[in-house]
Order: structure tokens, then C-alpha cells, then sequence
């Protein structure tokens, strides 16, 4: 990254927190609507002390990792066999692609109705949101895999599980993983949205909480956290991309 | 008219050979295109300081001659077409064509890119008509800039491939696309930069081939960079060896083989003994 | 038929006996599973009810607007930032902060802001939309490769023959690209902002059949705004392979 891109990056957030705050302070705009960074921050405090704010990252991470890891598991899995089997990936093919393009948080009060309303129901929605990306790009790694890899490999004498584990996985990780990073942020969406809509906890129910007290300022201090771990996520997951994908674009 | 820094030895093979080869005196026409201590710089990344590319190169070439650069990668030759192309800014120096200073690009002038350069949403005629509607838009009806583009993708030979994609094409066949449409603009001057570089050997050879045909018809100045020996001998009148480190013209070869040229040229003790030369030139 | 379209038909008609079938049995619960025969027949009942027309033109009508404004901002914002480096890295770190996040965790703070009538779906349409369309125009813009500027360069092009010759039609796949993407974020956030709070459109009635626990309602209105995805996304491929040749 060039020191002009960082140096611009930060500009950009302090600008738009100091001009927020001022634009608040001078009484440009109304703190009822906008808040400001300063009582925000004051917030964050507030419930960070009181454990407000763990137990609600920690409600919503439990959440997330389950719905999120069973769709890792469940996507990898479904993906690969897709890929080793043509008659496999023809028989998911109007499934998949249905599951990736349809609205599925529409069939939000139909979870509801089979889970209730709660943890069991955001979890479902979380995993289903994120199965479809993490299956997708796993099958696309593995059917672009160079098949003149596998030919050499085959002249060595490998044999299917071989081929499975020494070529075809490693070749397609690079897609995979950014398939998992596309999925944490639809498996976000699901978390978020599911207690938007009906949860005791997490930072979805209170961003919907508050904003029903219309406690801007709370609600906000809440937004702001998902988008930090929404940030957080996102980064690591590229980071990761980025080291397994080194080999390839220094091919 | 010979160019300076000939000092190496092998530049006074050189002199030698033109002088068995070309014993005729010598009438320079006035010089088509000129360079005038031509310095071109990069800056290197990080602040670093320059790059030099090309440093004080000093060239004439008479009107109607086929001149090709030859030289290892990194010596500054396409960095010398481009910046005569108007594309690149010399450091130093000037390029005149007709004694009047080159600004920018200009209608006189047009390059035949290293990678094609073709637009790939165009078909093969809308890539030939696209320097034409650049340039001529205001001049020539729509189907004017058509009928010239077809008459050019015929003589270029793609007769039947109009309506085909860039990518649906063979790289030999993208180029003689490049080069129908650098032709379709009629320039004074044609500017090639390694237009073949990325083509098979046999592709290669028969691209050659073509492009003198065409060129015999109208005999236009024209500025070919490679880093094939061969290829510089074939086509050229006069052929320019760079050397990198800084990137400078070291010597200036004129080629008496008689036109039209064939594959049999390739062969003839001419031929040979200047390849030898050449290759001795660059070592 | 191909092998596949044999394969691909035969699991999808597989998957709709089943799920017919399975209920006449006895196995599973209808109320909970509803039935492809029931779906239909309660289709037939919602289309002719007037509240159905009246809420399809409110969702229509929101995700036209809120998709339109994206385009009309995201579009030429994005080539304007593919453009001109130093724009860029200012706003690219924001940029790239909401596109990490979840853009229905807004819905709270946009009905504070606009309450819940038709503008908060029209905004969060729009907040999911712009993005990815913004995005996407952006990389489109850094697709371009220098060799065809070069290449307009040299044949005299300045400054809005270059933009308008290479830089939009070079551009375009990600343009494109970014309109698919947004296209299904918008009917997104118009089902979802209904849903979570109005007083109409299909997300409205989604909700309420929910609640009333009238599966075969629901599982119309879901399947039918699923398809609407579904055409529109595929509508805008068919386009953009129709355009490929614009720039003439």
C-alpha cells in the first residue's frame, strides 16, 4: 500500500467524524436524528463497562460461528463432491442456483414457524445465507484447476485421493478461500437481520431495540460495532487470500 | 549521414561493410524524421531518482525509408518509438518530422502496438474504423470511415473475418487487424512497435513477409522495433543497433538487399554476412 | 436434452413430487411444508384479491425508484473514482467499511430517519444497490488497459474521445457486473425493509401470512418475488451481452 493511500485513507474517517461532530455542535443538523461521535463514543463506554456490550457480541458470535461453521463444513463438503462428480454437481445445479440468487431472508417467517422465534432461527438463516457462496466458489476451484496438472500428476502414478488431496484442494484453496470470505459476509447479514427481527440479544436485537426507544445515539454505537467486525472479518479473511494466493500470481 | 557514437569496434565493421556493400555515393534526401539528442527518462519507483531509457540518440531518416531497431530488451527502443509516436515525453532532445517539432500524437504518425491494442468489444471493422472516426469523424460520412475501414481489413487479408471479436482470432490475424487500422488513417509515418514479438516463428515469418508487400505498394517512412536479427535484415533499408545501460544507438547499418524481398533472400550470402554483423554489433 | 438438463430436471421434479407427496402421506406436517399443489391454489386466490395488486405496485414501485437513484449515482461516481487515484484512496476505506457490513443492519436508523412508509424501502433499496454497483464500476474503470488508451493516444483521442471510445465500453462488464449485484441487494432490501416494518408491499403480506401461519400465502409471495430476482437478474445478463458491442 502507498503511504499517499494510508495517509488519504485516514483523512477520510477523521474528516467525516469531525465534521459530524461539528455539524452537530454548531446546530447544523438535529442530534436526535444523527447523534454525534463524541456521545457515541460515550456510549460504547457505557456499555462496554456494564457488559452490555460483551454479552451481546458474545450472543451474536455464538451465532455466528455456528451457523457459519456448519456452512463451512457443509459448503467445502458439498462443493468438493460436486466437483469430483458431474452427476453430482448437475443434480445440486437448480438448487444452488436458486439458493444464491433468491432473497432466502424472504423465507425468514417460515424458519419461525419450524425453529420459533430466536437462536435457533437465526442460526438457521445465517447458514443458509453463507452455504451457497461457500459451496459455489469451492465447486468453481476445483473444475479450474488445470487439468494439465492433474494429467502430470496422473503420469506419476497418484491415485484418486491422492490427486484429491496433493492437486485438486491445494490448486483450488485460493478460490475457496475467497468463497469463505464472501460467506462471512452474507453469514453477517444473517446474524444481524435474524435479530433485527426477533432475538432476546445480540447487536442486531439492539440496533432494532433501541431503535424502537429511538435512542439514536445507542443505536448507532451498536451499527458501529457490526461494521468494525464486519471490517474486521472481511480484512482478515483477505489477508488470508492474500498468503495462499501468493503462488498464484506469482505465476 | 551516419549516426554519432560509432566509436566501437564493431561499429567500424560496420562502416566497413557499407562501405564494400554500398560503395555508390551517397545524396541524403532531407531527412522525414529526426532526432535531435533525444534523452528519455523514467522516474523509478519509490523517488528514487531516473531511469534512463534512451540517452542522447541522434537520427535522420530520409522520407520513404524502412528503418528497423534492433537491440536486447531494455535498451530503450520502444521507449525511442513511442516517444516519436508523441506518447512518451523526451527528458531532453527533440523528434521533427518535416524540421517541425513533435508535441503530441498527430494525424501523420501511427503506431502498430506490441499487444495489439485492440478494443475487444469492437468487431474487426469497428477496430479498423476506430482511429478513423477519431481522427476523421468531422471530415468523412459514417459510411465513408466504413467503406475505406473494409477496403483496408481486405488488404490486410481478412476479407470474411469482419464481423468477428478480437478474441476469436489468431494473434497473427489480431495483428494484421492492428495493422489495417494504423494503414486506414494513411499516415505519413508507420510506427511499429515488436508488432510480430508475441507470434510463432512461422506466423512471424509470414507476417514479414506481407508487411513488405504492403509497404512496397506505397513505400511509406516506417519505424520497426524488434529484437529478431533476422526479421531487422529482412525488412530493412537501414537498420539501427541499440545497447542498454543507458539505452543509446551504437551503430547504423544500411542493408543493400535488393526488393522485392523473399524467403530466398534469407539465404543469400548477403543476407548471412549480415546477420553476422549484426550479432557481432550487439554482443 | 443434454446429460446435465437430464440430471438438473430430473432432481428439481424429484425435489417438487416429494415435497407433494410426502404431505398426502402423511409424513410430514402441510401446515409446516404447505404443498406445491396448495402453493398454487392459494396463488390463485391471492391474484385475484385487489390488496395483492396494490401491494406488488408499492414494492414495484420502491425497488424502481431506490434501484434507479443507485444507478444514477453509483455509476457515474464509480467511474469518477476509477478515474482520479487520489479521490479514490480518500474514499475508498468508507467505501469498502459499509460494503463489509451488512447493509440491512441500517434498517433501524433509516425508519427513525424517513419512518416507515414507502422512502425508508426506497432508501434501503438504494443503500444496497449503490454499493456493489459502485464498487464494481470502480474496478471495471481500473480494467481498462492502458495499451487501449495508448492505442486512442496515438491516434490524436484527448481527453472525452478517450472516455467515451474506450473508457465506458472497457468499463462496461463491470458496470454491469455491479447492476446484477445490486439489482438482487435492492429487491433485498425492499422485501426485507417491508417485512420489517410498513404498511404494504409484498414483504407487508409475507410477514403477515407468517404470522397467521398461512404457509401455502406465504410461500407464494416468497416464490414469486424469488422469481422476480431471478428474471430481472437474468434480464440484465442478456443485456449486458446485448451491449458488449456498444462504443461503435
Amino acid at each position: 500500500m502507498k503511504s499517499a493511500q494510508v495517509v488519504l485513507g485516514v483523512l477520510s474517517f477523521v474528516v467525516i467524524l469531525l465534521t459530524w461532530e461539528a455539524a452537530v455542535r454548531w446546530g447544523w443538523v438535529n442530534p436526535f436524528f444523527v447523534s454525534q461521535p463524541s456521545a457515541i463514543a460515550a456510549s460504547l463506554n457505557r456499555a462496554a463497562r456494564s457488559g452490555e456490550l460483551s454479552h451481546n457480541i458474545a450472543v451474536s458470535f455464538r451465532e455466528f460461528a455456528i451457523g457459519y461453521g456448519l456452512s463451512v463444513v457443509v459448503g467445502i463438503l458439498a462443493g468438493a463432491l460436486a466437483g469430483r462428480i458431474r452427476t453430482v454437481e448437475y443434480a445440486f445445479d437448480p438448487f444452488l442456483w436458486f439458493l444464491y440468487s433468491a432473497p432466502l431472508i424472504a423465507f425468514y417467517p417460515i424458519f419461525v414457524l419450524w425453529f420459533g422465534l430466536g437462536v435457533p432461527t437465526v442460526i438457521a438463516l445465517t447458514f443458509l445465507l453463507s452455504v451457497p457462496q461457500i459451496a459455489a466458489n469451492t465447486l468453481n476451484g476445483i473444475h479450474n484447476v488445470n487439468p494439465g496438472l492433474i494429467r502430470a500428476a496422473r503420469s506419476f502414478g497418484a491415485t484418486e485421493r491422492d490427486l484429491l488431496w496433493k492437486v485438486v484442494l491445494p490448486a483450488s484453496l485460493p478460490t475457496v478461500i475467497a468463497g469463505l470470505r464472501l460467506g462471512v459476509g452474507r453469514a453477517l447479514m444473517g446474524v444481524v437481520v435474524g435479530e433485527l427481527f426477533g432475538a432476546t440479544a445480540g447487536l442486531g436485537y439492539s440496533i432494532s431495540y433501541y431503535g424502537a426507544l429511538l435512542k439514536t445515539t445507542d443505536m448507532i454505537a451498536s451499527l458501529v460495532v457490526v461494521i468494525v467486525l464486519g471490517v474486521l472479518c472481511t480484512q482478515g479473511l483477505s489477508a488470508l487470500e492474500a498468503r495462499f494466493d501468493a503462488w498464484r500470481t506469482s505465476e | 549521414m551516419d549516426a554519432e557514437g560509432t566509436t566501437t569496434d564493431s561499429a567500424l565493421a560496420g562502416r566497413k561493410l557499407s562501405a564494400t556493400a554500398l560503395s555508390r555515393p551517397v545524396v541524403e534526401p532531407a531527412a522525414h524524421l529526426r532526432l535531435e539528442n533525444l534523452t528519455i527518462a523514467y522516474d523509478k519507483p519509490k523517488g528514487a531518482g531516473k531511469l534512463i531509457a534512451v540517452s542522447e540518440a541522434n537520427l535522420e531518416i530520409p522520407r520513404g525509408t524502412f528503418v528497423t531497431i534492433v537491440g536486447p530488451s531494455g535498451c530503450g527502443k520502444s521507449s525511442l518509438l513511442l516517444s516519436i509516436a508523441g506518447l512518451v515525453k523526451p527528458a531532453s532532445g527533440v523528434v521533427k518530422v518535416d524540421g517541425k517539432p513533435v508535441t503530441g500524437p498527430g494525424r501523420d504518425r501511427a503506431v502498430v502496438f506490441q499487444d495489439f491494442a485492440l478494443m475487444p468489444w469492437r468487431t474487426v471493422i469497428d477496430n479498423v474504423r476506430f482511429g478513423l472516426e477519431l481522427q476523421r469523424q468531422r471530415t468523412l460520412s459514417a459510411d465513408d470511415i466504413t467503406a475505406r475501414a473494409r477496403r483496408f481489413v481486405e488488404l490486410v487479408g481478412l476479407k470474411g473475418f469482419e464481423h468477428y471479436h478480437p478474441h476469436q482470432l489468431s494473434g497473427g490475424m489480431r495483428q494484421r487487424v492492428g495493422i489495417a487500422r494504423a494503414l486506414a488513417v494513411d499516415p505519413d509515418i508507420l510506427l511499429l512497435d515488436e508488432p510480430f514479438g508475441s507470434l510463432d516463428a512461422q506466423t512471424r515469418d509470414e507476417m514479414g513477409s506481407e508487411l513488405i508487400a504492403i509497404w512496397e505498394q506505397n513505400r511509406k517512412t516506417a519505424l520497426f522495433v524488434t529484437h529478431s536479427i533476422d526479421e531487422a535484415i529482412f525488412l530493412a533499408d537501414r537498420i539501427v543497433v541499440m545497447d542498454a545501460n543507458p539505452g543509446r544507438i551504437t551503430e547504423i547499418v544500411s542493408v543493400d538487399l535488393p526488393r522485392p524481398r523473399t524467403v530466398e533472400t534469407m539465404d543469400s550470402k548477403e543476407f548471412i554476412e549480415y546477420r553476422r554483423h549484426i550479432r557481432e554489433s550487439l554482443k | 436434452m443434454s446429460y446435465r438438463a437430464l440430471v438438473s430436471t430430473l432432481t428439481a421434479a424429484a425435489f417438487i413430487a416429494l415435497w407433494e407427496l410426502l404431505p398426502r402421506a402423511g409424513a410430514v406436517d402441510p401446515r409446516f411444508t404447505s404443498q406445491p399443489s396448495r402453493v398454487i391454489a392459494a396463488g390463485w386466490e391471492i391474484i385475484r384479491t385487489g390488496n395483492f395488486r396494490h401491494d406488488v405496485a408499492v414494492s414495484l414501485a420502491e425497488f424502481a425508484i431506490g434501484f434507479s437513484l443507485a444507478i444514477a449515482i453509483g455509476v457515474p461516481l464509480g467511474l469518477l473514482l476509477g478515474r482520479f487515484t487520489p479521490l479514490r484512496y480518500l474514499l475508498d476505506p468508507p467505501i469498502m467499511a459499509i460494503y463489509a457490513t451488512p447493509h440491512l443492519a441500517l434498517l433501524p436508523i433509516i425508519v427513525v430517519w424517513l419512518g416507515i412508509g414507502m422512502q425508508s424501502k426506497i432508501a434501503v433499496a438504494f443503500a444496497g444497490a449503490v454499493i456493489p454497483i459502485l464498487v464494481n464500476t470502480m474496478a471495471g474503470v481500473r480494467g481498462v488497459e492502458r495499451s487501449w488508451i495508448l492505442a486512442a493516444r496515438s491516434f490524436c483521442a484527448r481527453g472525452w474521445d478517450v472516455f467515451l471510445k474506450v473508457i465506458l465500453p472497457g468499463s462496461l462488464a463491470g458496470v454491469i457486473l455491479g447492476i446484477r449485484l445490486g439489482l438482487s441487494r435492492a429487491v433485498l432490501g425492499v422485501v426485507v425493509g417491508e417485512m420489517y416494518q410498513s404498511q404494504a408491499g409484498l414483504g407487508n403480506e409475507v410477514m403477515r401470512y407468517g404470522s397467521e401461519f398461512r404457509t401455502d400465502y406465504l410461500l407464494f409471495d416468497v416464490l414469486l418475488i424469488s422469481g422476480f430476482a431471478l428474471a430481472a437478474t437474468s434480464a440484465v445478463r442478456v443485456l449486458g451481452e446485448k451491449l458488449w458491442t456498444f462504443g461503435k
